[in-house]
């Protein structure tokens, strides 16, 4: 379980984060949800320990871990842009972390990840020789491989298109369920948000919004800015769908 | 980011400092100081002796007149090359020729060049002989402002070619189509986008030639400027180190305005977003135009180097012409000779070895630490200074702190010093390669296990193989072709080619002095061509992937 007891984070006078408070349990993916720099990429560098928090507790299984450095918190992280290596091949990132700490992933274990994101026909290939999906699944076996307590995700499916996208998405829901693994999503869009996680955190200018489950944020939203940004986005979408396809429904109630 | 303690990084910044301060500030202050002194004690006595004397007055605006000519002729003609390449239709074979041959001077000391003016346009010279009159007199004006340009038109050319490869010539299109002439087109859409540069070039080419020691210790003559003043106050026949420090201070003030005029004017820069390749209007006329003047601009510069292939291999020159490989033999035979080139290879591969190393870590600093603005600041401040200082007032300043010290008359000496005096170039292209990689690698690795100097080995330097063999070529041949500096700081037994031309020079033995040149020139093709395959390679390999 982790828990974030008061967080709050200012850059050079400017406060980023203020009033965190947050409970997630373990094996739950949670999307960050919130406009661009709404403060949620630092909130995810806060819990995976790049960024240090001015004040506050973050309480990991019942240990406060806010000073403990990143590489000893167990957490791991794939980057909007992926950051593989480029000098090296596909397999060659994946066991990356393998060359430090030899015993923390089976061979029998890397493959079973190998399988599972599809990636076993591109083992050779060079990094800039991959799709953007490709990519993101290397990324994600990478991290897979260190066996991290939580993972982060940021913006997993921004630099995505279409099918890819559904695809991924499918992905992270099956490893966090496979592994039973807590996932953390950083997003600025709603409908993957609201599709993909068991809760969405909304955040907007430094604190909380509202935190809950899908559904809840759908049938009662807290305040205007979820009515306003968050839902009403989803409605206009929902509409141009509708309009989309409503000659096809007529055509088939005919 | 308080939580990665970057104890690696901390210890480079304190390594690059402490050599700055050692080998940059501590010297430069020296010299300051030195200036100051009188017999009597300290004041400015010197200064009002040096202005006050005639000769200096006399030099300084010589200087000044020479080296802005010299600019002006030399970014005139650049432009011309480079708009041949990114402006006509010639053939692409050609455009290879213009690009090599224009960038040929950088692989010869400047003290070359003013051998070859003398030895092609001297009353006995090549060219004088072949045309049948002496086109000019080549001591003094016209042989500093040929020397001169030849030296600074690689710089220019390198200099507006790279910018007019961002210049988006989509607008070309839209000038014509909006119903410009010509020339109104050519204003709006290649000048007034050069402009910066242009000036850039100016001030960039003046700097050059204001401290440049080489060219006029070759064809100087008469024509006194500030650079011989200088070496005649500190390794002439009275030599008078205060006088000689007043006239470094001195020669720092246009060193100091033209670095602060380059910064003013890379604001004029024009950026465009996005470069578009377009085709180029069909105009022969302008093909043929072009062509033939830059194929005079390169005739000349060939010409004037012709003579280094020449005189070293025919009998005694310009009385008996027959081949022979006599001289280039005299000279490999030569153990004093021969010893002086294994010492250029060693100071030039040290240079090349500790320099990358610096300005590896420099950068590293700088563009991939998250240490505090102002102390990444103090870097990109040093890279600034070095830009600014002439080689000729480091290796004064060298000759007065470190005479007497273990470190006089060493290679290592030399080493450091050219590790200081060519630091702001490499510095930056790694700085710039170093940034655009991507910012989570190191955090990335981190999470995988990695510690700091594992990624740098693993990930960072693998992606940075090009760079570090630009930087590599850049320090090896500006060591193996750099005279200002080291005249002052090599010993009998720690000379290098530059060095050792300078004392030929004195004898009159202009076959070795020859010989020599061919030495450096052909080292640095060599080392060139390798790396330069290399590196090609090398981005060919990461074009192909992308």
């Amino acid at each position: 379980m982790l828990e974030l007891k008061n967080i709050k984070k200012s850059y050079d006078g400017a406060t980023i984060l203020k009033n965190i408070d947050l409970t997630i349990s373990d094996g739950e993916i949670v999307s960050i949800l919130g406009p661009s720099g709404c403060g949620k990429t630092t909130l995810l560098n806060l819990i995976l320990g790049l960024t240090e928090a001015d004040s506050g507790k973050i309480i990991f299984d019942g240990q406060d871990i806010k000073n403990v450095p990143m590489e000893k918190r167990g957490f791991n992280i794939v980057f909007q842009d992926y950051a593989l290596f480029p000098n090296l091949n596909v397999m060659q990132n994946i066991t990356y972390g393998l060359k430090n700490t030899p015993n923390i992933s089976t061979q029998e274990e890397v493959n079973e990840l190998i399988e599972l994101l599809g990636l076993k026909p591109h083992l050779n290939k060079k990094i800039d020789r991959l799709s953007g999906g490709q990519k993101q699944r290397v990324a994600l076996a990478r991290t897979m491989v260190m066996k991290p307590k939580i993972l982060l995700l940021d913006e997993p499916l921004s630099a995505l298109d279409g099918v890819i996208k559904e695809s991924i998405k499918e992905k992270i829901k099956q490893i966090a369920r496979d592994y039973h693994l807590t996932t953390i999503i950083v997003t600025h869009d709603p409908e993957e948000a609201l599709t993909l996680s068991d809760k969405v955190l909304i955040v907007n200018d430094g604190s909380i919004s509202q935190y809950g489950a899908p559904e809840e944020i759908i049938t009662t939203p807290q305040n205007a800015f979820i009515k306003e940004f968050i839902l009403n986005q989803l409605e206009i979408k929902r509409n141009n769908i509708f309009a989309l396809f409503h000659q096809e429904i007529m055509a088939q109630a005919v | 980011m308080v939580v990665r303690k970057e104890k690696e990084i901390k210890v480079i910044y304190a390594v690059t400092i402490l050599l700055f301060a050692a080998f940059l500030a501590v010297p430069i202050i020296r010299l300051l100081g030195e200036s100051f002194v009188l017999d009597t004690g300290w004041g400015v006595g010197n200064y009002a002796d040096v202005l006050t004397g005639k000769g200096f007055a006399e030099a300084f605006g010589n200087s000044i007149v020479i080296s802005m000519t010299s600019a002006v002729i030399s970014t005139v003609l650049a432009f011309f090359l480079a708009y041949s390449i990114q402006y006509t239709n010639l053939g692409a074979k050609y455009k290879k020729l213009i690009r090599l041959l224009a960038v040929l001077p950088m692989l010869l000391p400047t003290i070359t060049y003013g051998f070859a003016i003398i030895y092609s346009f001297g009353k006995q010279g090549l060219l004088t002989k072949l045309m049948g009159t002496q086109l000019f007199d080549i001591y003094g004006f016209g042989g500093l402002l040929f020397g001169y340009v030849i030296y600074t038109l690689p710089i220019s050319f390198l200099l507006i070619l790279n910018t007019m490869g961002y210049i988006d010539k989509k607008f070309m299109v839209v000038s014509r189509v909006m119903g410009d002439n010509g020339v109104t087109t050519f204003f709006q859409t290649v000048f007034r986008p050069l402009l910066g540069t242009l000036a850039a070039s100016i001030v960039q080419c003046f700097f050059l030639c204001f401290t440049d020691y080489g060219i006029p210790a070759s064809v100087g003559g008469k024509y006194d400027v500030v650079a011989t003043v200088l070496y005649n106050e500190m390794l002439g026949s009275i030599p008078d180190f205060q006088q000689g420090a007043v006239v470094a201070m001195l020669m720092l003030v246009p060193s100091v305005i033209s670095i602060v005029l380059l910064r003013y004017l890379e604001r004029y820069n024009i950026r465009y977003n996005k470069i578009s390749t377009i085709e180029l209007q069909k105009n022969p006329l302008r093909d043929w135009f072009c062509g033939i003047i830059s194929g005079i601009i390169l005739l000349v510069l060939v010409s004037i180097f012709l003579v280094i292939f020449v005189v070293p291999f025919v009998e005694e020159w310009p009385y008996q012409t027959s081949f022979t490989l006599e001289h280039l033999q005299a000279v490999l035979n030569d153990n004093s000779l021969t010893m002086v080139y294994r010492n250029s290879i060693f100071v030039a591969v040290l240079t090349a070895v500790l320099g990358l190393l610096i300005t590896y870590g420099a950068a590293l600093v700088t563009a991939r630490s998250s240490m505090k603005h102002r102390w990444k600041g103090i870097i990109n401040s040093i890279a600034l200074i070095t830009n600014t200082i002439p080689g000729m007032v480091i290796g004064i300043a060298y000759m007065l702190i470190f005479s007497g010290t273990p470190l006089q008359n060493t290679f290592w000496l030399m080493i450091f010093c050219n590790v200081v005096h060519f630091f702001s170039t490499p510095y930056l292209m790694m700085k710039n390669s170093l940034e655009k990689l991507n910012s989570s690698w190191e955090t990335t690795a981190s999470l995988m296990g990695d510690t700091w100097m594992k990624t740098i080995v693993r990930i960072v330097t693998p992606n940075m193989k090009s760079t570090i063999l630009e930087v590599f070529s850049y320090y090896f041949v500006n060591a193996m072709v750099t005279v200002s500096a080291v005249i002052f700081i090599a010993g009998a037994r720690t000379m290098v080619l530059t060095t050792k031309i300078k004392e030929l020079q004195y004898y009159t033995k202009f076959n070795e002095v020859f010989v020599l040149s061919l030495f450096i020139l052909g080292t640095n093709l060599i080392v060139k061509g390798i790396l330069g395959y290399v590196i090609k390679r090398e981005n060919k390999k990461k074009e192909k992937e992308q």
